[in-house]
């Protein structure tokens, strides 16, 4: 019944439209870009996590030769803050510094090293305020308010049934708290742009730039220029993840201003200290989660409470934690649902869209107590998701009848046939105690697909077929790597019967697509896809009523097919698609189509949190098997299962891309990845300290592509991009347990969680009264050095084993004040 | 970045000449996978001049004399583990040299630089002072050898002067009684930095009984000594697996007296133990 075999080009595994250029080094990815007299811009950083800024002074830098342009807060033409959502983000830091990532003076100089010493000079007179980073604590009315009067900024809710009459049928309850870390997104590209005085008036900035149109709006509004004065082009990107949104907005800001404050193009590049510092991370979340059960492993009742740490400013935050509050239940029936979802500002990193988008935190929580109540209930994890799991024709918590085809069981079923799941599950639960023990773990989900009631979808596809028969593709959509302008190429050659060789796809320019809105949410194919379909269907309406005039034929009868117009009874090929093209040219006729999707319709009342949250879902199922050394808490995943429903794979080896990469991230989630920030000061700016997995730990993943085709879909396709990644961590979480039976409730589960069961965290009761003196006194005579690799030793002479290494003086002084302690103790 | 005059030089007597005339002012080159990334650290403190001394033709090569193994400085990682000689008469050498970052970070990187770096984690420095290796470092003024256990202060800090190039690292090759074992333990299977290692070489006599032990352990002390204590139990003894424990939780004991209690010695405490006693499993396994 599959329609594949009719398929020429969906399917397949094409070459990617950038590979050539990725691998030989043409690829112009931003930091490529240079023009004669460019200068560059760089950017002074707040020197505090939370302080009001009472003076800057910025006279020495100005005399600074070389230096062109040094600009502050009050020098921002228009708006001084932007934001999607809650449109308070500091270009620059007028009053307050919010957190250490803050901008506070810009800088155009001949020349980087010019610049650097300018910043140097430039002095900035503070008054510390009490630095807030626990979410929790946030909340609390007595603390200090970052920004207006309150820290809670978001609250979103699910209401269904009644959860007190829920827990009253319950068997028993299961409470649990859990809690996420923040997360880099770990893009290898660091930010960059070049912005351009235009010759119209306005700027042009290319960059490497994720959502290229709230980009636009956010600096046209900075500069006070109508949207069409200000062209942001899309550099090749680096990838980004979700990352390059509000972080690269800041960026063509600050560049733009430079720009037409000395007519001249500037070029702003991060290091990747600059960018681990000030752009934002994937939120952590501290998750309650209390179900009712029957003895029988059914779910009487759900009430969850979840606290996000925005950090400084509020980003994504509202759109992330509507994701997680619609999702927060799992594909699992319960018709008693309370959720409650807050987002608060803290002095922390602020934290915004990370692939995944407020799913990988809840997924976690949800697959964590799913296996805490089959263990509960004598089930193995597979049983007590069959048994609870969506199927056609479900009522989600929000109230959404599920209308498609829900695979939720049928992933589940071909994911863990695949590994033998169940037998091992038994079989490694059982085993006894030694050095190194098996473990297998299972997680699944359901997720909304594309931006869903979050806001308008609505995306622009432009295709021009040339007069030589060669074609130009361009669209709203951007590609960051994960394939977008190849499926898209697929599609359009698919309608359009030419061979993949034809196309080429130009990257985004503001100016030259319609506003698409942001490339999120794994809508680049659904909607992108759909609006390529439907351009290219309006040009193949074009070349075949052409065609039936130039042959005499019906347009019935003729179709386009591996570059040539054939007739479809006899298989002849009538012209060629190139003469076709020619054709239409000398008769006057566009070979030009525009297609816009517009999604299907969506609904959310707040007040209730009951809706038609996405138009449609995908479903997922993760497996992993690991080998936990008991002894010193190193975990190495051996094998993994990753089944994923993507509707239609338009291109076979994105597909299987996005699932390797998806899973190697998720592992990073589960078992390495942290940033860690210590009074509001990030502890790790670059990848020496900041660990991600390397390819010596990612296992051989073994990745199973279902197809059930969705009629909302460009042939059938959904998504993958986000579904790839937001399994693993808990898939690798349950299976630590399989493996030792204890539970890791804190992510990620690196040595010292797996081991102890608890993060190492330094102390922090000081001395007792009495002995405060000696230790004061020793302190006194403590000696530091700054070591080669820029870190802090330092020891007290006389006292062996009193010593301490650290990044900073500060830290280190606390360590060895600790150590100290100790040691009188 | 600061601009700084960078001066290669093919001969050690040059070098050392050079040394003398920059003093502090100067940074030896090797295989610049510590030099490069201090420079390009934001706020660096950038030298005068680099001094390139990886083209010194001498300073390079692994050899064997009079029972003794030689390594030259710029021997890389990658030179290290591939030699018959290392894998014959000084396997944890390898083993070491093998888990050092990855390929392109082994392919540069020198035993030399690791030596005159002394980061606490690095990873030859705990098997060659387990070989009981000597240095020789030639200045203007002449050479001198010692061994490298005492070459150590602190972390980052050695007994080299200003003007000393290491010229030659020098271990006996261990008999063929001996067995040795090196185990990392690190966040993640590459581009690892040792939260733990430990190195063990054991010698057995004809009756099974351990004749000699050494234990040298990574990351662990405030700087790298053979931990004599746990070693002197090991002597005349025949290996179990209560004998190795007991001589894990010896080095564990030592570690936190020198030390002391510290945030992370709740976990350290406890692996350091196991370490060790799994070191020198390998070091009776056949």
């Amino acid at each position: 019944m599959s329609t594949q075999n009719q398929h020429k080009i969906i399917g397949k595994s094409e070459c990617r439209v950038d590979a050539w250029g990725k691998v030989t080094g043409r690829a112009k990815f931003a930091e490529d870009y240079n023009v004669g007299h460019q200068l560059w811009g760089k950017v002074l950083r707040a020197k505090h996590p939370h302080a009001k800024i009472l003076k800057i002074d910025t006279s020495k830098a100005e005399k600074v030769a070389g230096v062109e342009a040094v600009l502050t807060a009050k020098d921002i033409p228009g708006s001084k803050v932007f934001g999607i959502v809650v449109s308070n983000q500091a270009i620059l830091a007028e009053d307050k510094v919010r957190y250490l990532g803050d901008g506070v003076a810009l800088i155009a100089a001949k020349t980087e090293e010019i610049a650097d010493e300018a910043l140097s000079l430039i002095e900035v007179e503070y008054e510390p305020l009490l630095v807030v980073t626990d979410p929790e604590e946030a909340m609390n009315p007595e603390t200090i308010k970052i920004h207006g009067d309150d820290n809670t900024f978001v609250h979103h809710k699910v209401r269904k049934g009644d959860v007190d009459k829920g827990f009253a049928e319950a068997n028993f309850i299961l409470e649990k708290k859990f809690k996420t870390q923040f997360v880099e997104h770990s893009y290898i590209e660091p930010e960059a742009v070049l912005a351009e005085p235009a010759e119209q008036g306005g700027v042009r900035v290319t960059g490497s730039v994720q959502n290229l149109f709230s980009t636009r709006r956010s600096t046209a509004a900075a500069l006070n220029l109508p949207l069409n004065k200000v062209q942001i082009i899309q550099a090749t990107l680096g990838g980004s993840f979700g990352g390059k949104d509000e972080a690269m907005t800041s960026m063509c800001i600050r560049a733009a201003l430079l720009c037409l404050k000395t007519c001249k193009p500037v070029k702003m590049v991060n290091t990747r200290e600059e960018s681990m510092l000030e752009s934002y991370k994937r939120h952590p979340y501290t998750l309650y989660y209390k179900w009712g059960v029957k003895n029988d492993g059914t779910i009487t009742a759900m009430e969850i409470r979840i606290i996000a740490d925005g950090g400084a400013y509020a980003s994504m935050s509202p759109f992330v934690t509507w994701r997680s509050v619609v999702q927060a239940t799992g594909p699992y029936y319960c018709d008693n649902v309370k959720t409650d979802i807050y987002a608060v500002y803290t002095n922390n990193n602020y934290t915004g869209a990370m692939r995944g988008f407020g799913s990988p935190q809840v997924n976690f929580a949800i697959e964590s107590m799913m296996d805490i109540l089959a263990e509960k209930v004598g089930k193995d994890p597979l049983e007590i998701r069959l048994q609870n799991g969506f199927e056609r024709g479900a009522i989600t918590a929000t109230g959404q009848n599920l209308e498609h085809n829900v695979s939720l069981k049928e992933v589940l079923q071909k994911a863990t046939a695949e590994i033998n799941f169940q037998e091992k599950w038994k079989k490694y639960r059982s085993e006894p105690n030694t050095q190194k023990k098996r473990g297998i773990g299972l997680a699944c989900s359901y997720r909304g697909v594309s931006l869903g009631a979050e806001g308008t979808d609505a995306v622009g596809t432009i295709i021009s077929v040339q007069t030589d028969g060669s074609v130009i593709v361009s669209s709203g959509i951007t590609d960051m790597g994960q394939g977008a302008q190849t499926q898209m190429s697929q599609i359009a050659a698919e309608v359009l019967g030419i061979s993949m060789d034809r196309i080429q796809f130009l990257n985004t320019n503001t100016s030259r697509v319609p506003d698409s809105g942001p490339t999120v949410a794994s809508r680049g194919t659904i909607m992108g896809g759909s609006a390529a379909k439907k351009a290219a269907e309006i040009v193949q309406a074009t070349l075949l009523t052409t065609a039936s005039e130039m042959t005499g034929l019906d347009v019935q009868s003729l179709e386009l097919k591996d570059n040539y117009l054939i007739d479809i009874e006899s298989g002849q090929r009538l012209a060629s698609f190139n003469e076709l093209a020619a054709e239409c040219f000398k008769k006057g006729r566009p070979t030009y189509g525009f297609g816009w999707h517009k999604s299907p319709k969506t609904s959310w009342d707040e007040d209730h949190g009951q809706g038609e949250a996405y138009f449609t879902w995908v479903y997922g199922a993760n497996i992993a098997e690991v080998e936990v050394d008991t002894e010193t808490g190193k975990v190495d995943v051996l094998n993994f299962v990753s089944c994923h429903d993507v509707g239609k794979a338009i291109n076979r080896g994105a597909v299987l891309g996005q699932i390797y990469g998806g899973v190697a991230m998720g592992l990073g989630y589960g078992l390495l990845e942290e940033f860690e920030i210590e009074n509001g000061i990030p502890k790790q700016l670059n990848f020496d300290e900041y660990s991600l997995p390397t390819s010596m730990d990612v296992p051989k993943i073994k990745a199973i592509v279902v197809e059930n085709e969705d009629a909302l879909g460009p042939f059938g396709a959904k998504s993958i991009g986000e579904p790839a990644n937001e399994l693993a961590a808990p898939a690798i979480i349950n299976a630590i347990y399989n493996a030792t039976g204890k539970r890791i409730y804190e992510l990620p589960a690196n040595l010292e969680r797996v081991l102890l069961g608890h993060k190492l965290v330094r102390p922090k009761e000081r001395g007792s009264v009495l002995k405060e003196k000696d230790i004061q006194a020793a302190m006194h005579r403590a000696v530091y050095e700054l070591l080669p690799d820029g870190t802090f030793y330092a020891e007290i002479p006389g006292l062996q084993g009193v010593y301490a290494n650290a990044k900073s003086l500060e830290e280190c002084r606390e360590q060895l004040q600790e150590v100290l302690e100790k040691e009188v103790a | 970045m600061k601009p700084f005059e960078y001066i290669s030089t093919k001969s050690i007597n040059e070098a050392t000449q050079v040394l003398s005339e920059y003093k502090q002012d100067a940074r030896v080159l090797a295989g610049g996978t510590d030099v490069l990334i201090e420079l390009r650290r934001p706020h660096a403190k950038i030298p005068k001049a680099i001094l390139d001394i990886s083209y010194i033709e001498s300073l390079n090569g692994i050899s064997e004399s009079d029972g003794l193994i030689i390594l030259k400085p710029l021997s890389t990682h990658t030179q290290i583990l591939k030699s018959d000689l290392v894998r014959k008469y000084a396997q944890l050498l390898g083993i070491a040299a093998s888990q050092i970052g990855a390929p392109q970070i082994r392919n540069r990187g020198t035993v030399g630089g690791n030596v005159m770096n002394a980061a606490t984690c690095a990873d030859t420095v705990p098997p060659l002072i387990a070989l009981d290796a000597e240095i020789t470092l030639r200045s203007n003024g002449g050479s001198r050898t010692m061994k490298l256990v005492d070459f150590f202060i602190k972390p980052y800090k050695t007994k080299a002067e200003s003007d000393d190039v290491l010229i030659e690292i020098t271990f006996p090759k261990l008999p063929s009684n001996a067995q040795s074992a090196f185990i990392k333990l690190g966040r993640r299977n590459a581009l690892s930095i040792s939260r733990l290692s430990v190195a063990a070489i054991l010698m057995q006599d004809k009756k099974g009984l351990i004749s000699e032990a050494r234990i040298v352990p990574g990351a662990a002390l405030p700087t790298w000594m053979r931990v004599k204590e746990a070693e002197e139990m090991l002597i005349g003894e025949k290996p179990s697996l209560k004998l190795f424990t007991a001589a894990g939780q010896k080095v564990s004991e030592v570690m936190i007296s020198y030390t002391g209690r510290r945030w992370s010695t709740e976990y350290k405490e406890p692996v350091i133990g196991v370490l060790v006693r799994r070191a020198l499993e390998g070091c009776v396994k056949d």
